[in-house]
């Protein structure tokens, strides 16, 4: 049997930001209330550990909105895994997320 | 260019070469979203990127650009005794300071004066652990650690000794803070390079989950571009995997290398 990873409070938070939201650096912020210096580390952190992966959009997309492309942020399957574990030893993740996603 | 980018670009300069113009490129795209939200916030998002930048520059394998290459222990001797050179000169040039620095007179006492009055600060500061190490061969590992020293000594000496017409009383100031990052340097490159070619180590791996340390390592894998071994670095020490080691690899392994 894999044993389950254990995240950090603060990285399981991200985990379930990026999986709940947009997937880009500023939503994981907005939704987890984190500053920008807590957030941008812990998922260079969490994509070097492979539980994330990015990928920078497409620039058709973002001229048609007249704005810079951004980069966005997935859960690979190991992160799918270490989200659900996380939830289940930090129960309140789940709640708070939800009530964000509610919020937007 | 606006004070919001001005702090971006200069946070850049931390990040590693070969990622600064992605790096930028992201936290400039997210700086723009965040000026639509509401401009008063821009400030403190961007302070964060040095946060970003500086965890980027910490968790990168370090990168010798092509103007200054010190792989061989050759190339870094030969360089080390370049600038040393060059430092010396430069010091000649502009005459030696009116007032003595230090109470001891001949400049090769007042160096190593000066060197042993920065160690306090370099002990409290760096570890001094070299990793674990086969011991065969470490004669000529010493031997090299030794000459690097004796060479970064003139140059933090005689490199600030060339700005005294600049900084005059302050040039101590300079020197002892530039004595300890020279140690720090020699010591840092010392725990990279390999013990039989005292060549950098190279082809950084990521090994292992920071979550299973008990039984297993976390951290990163270097190899010797000759085959000579491999060295095992642990990001987070345990118990079983306190320090650097060094695994040996035999003659059967060389034709992976060649």
């Amino acid at each position: 049997m894999v044993p389950e990873p254990k995240l950090s409070h603060t990285a399981a938070l991200i985990l379930k930001a990026i999986h709940a939201g947009d997937g880009y650096g500023f939503s994981v912020m907005e939704m987890t209330g984190l500053p920008s210096g807590t957030v941008y580390p812990a998922m260079r952190r969490l994509e070097r550990d492979g539980l994330i992966r990015s990928q920078w959009e497409r620039q058709a997309i973002a001229d048609a909105d007249q704005r810079p492309p951004r980069k966005y942020y997935k859960l690979t399957r190991t992160g799918q895994t270490a989200r659900e574990a996380s939830e289940r030893r930090y129960p309140l993740l789940a709640k708070l997320a939800a009530e964000e996603v509610e919020r937007r | 260019m606006t004070i919001h980018l001005v702090i971006l670009r200069s946070a850049s300069w931390l990040v590693p070469g070969e990622r600064r113009v992605e790096w930028l490129a992201e936290w400039s795209a997210e700086l723009w979203h965040v000026r639509q939200r509401g401009g008063w916030r821009a400030a403190r998002f961007c302070l964060g990127s040095f946060r970003d930048a500086r965890w980027l520059r910490r968790n990168s394998p370090p990168d010798a650009g092509p103007w200054l290459r010190l792989e061989s222990p050759a190339q870094c001797l030969g360089t080390l005794g370049a600038a040393a050179g060059v430092c010396l000169l430069l010091a000649l040039g502009f005459g030696p300071p009116k007032t003595p620095l230090v109470p001891v007179g001949p400049p090769l006492l007042a160096m190593l004066y000066l060197a042993a009055m920065s160690m306090p600060v370099v002990l409290a500061t760096t570890s001094l652990r070299l990793g674990e190490y086969p011991a065969h061969r470490s004669g000529r590992r010493w031997a090299f650690f030794a000459a690097k020293i004796a060479l970064v000594m003139p140059i933090v000496f005689f490199g600030a000794l060339a700005l005294w017409p600049i900084l005059r009383m302050l040039l101590i100031y300079v020197m002892l803070p530039g004595y300890v990052i020279a140690f720090r340097w020699a010591l840092a490159d010392q725990r990279r390079r390999c013990p039989e070619c005292l060549r950098l180590v190279s082809h950084p791996a990521p090994i292992g989950e920071p979550s299973h340390v008990l039984l297993e390592w976390y951290g990163t894998e270097f190899a010797c571009a000759k085959g000579h071994g491999l060295l095992h670095v642990p990001e987070i020490p345990t118990v079983s995997f306190r320090t650097q080691t060094w695994m040996r690899l035999d003659r059967s392994w060389r034709a992976l290398f060649s």
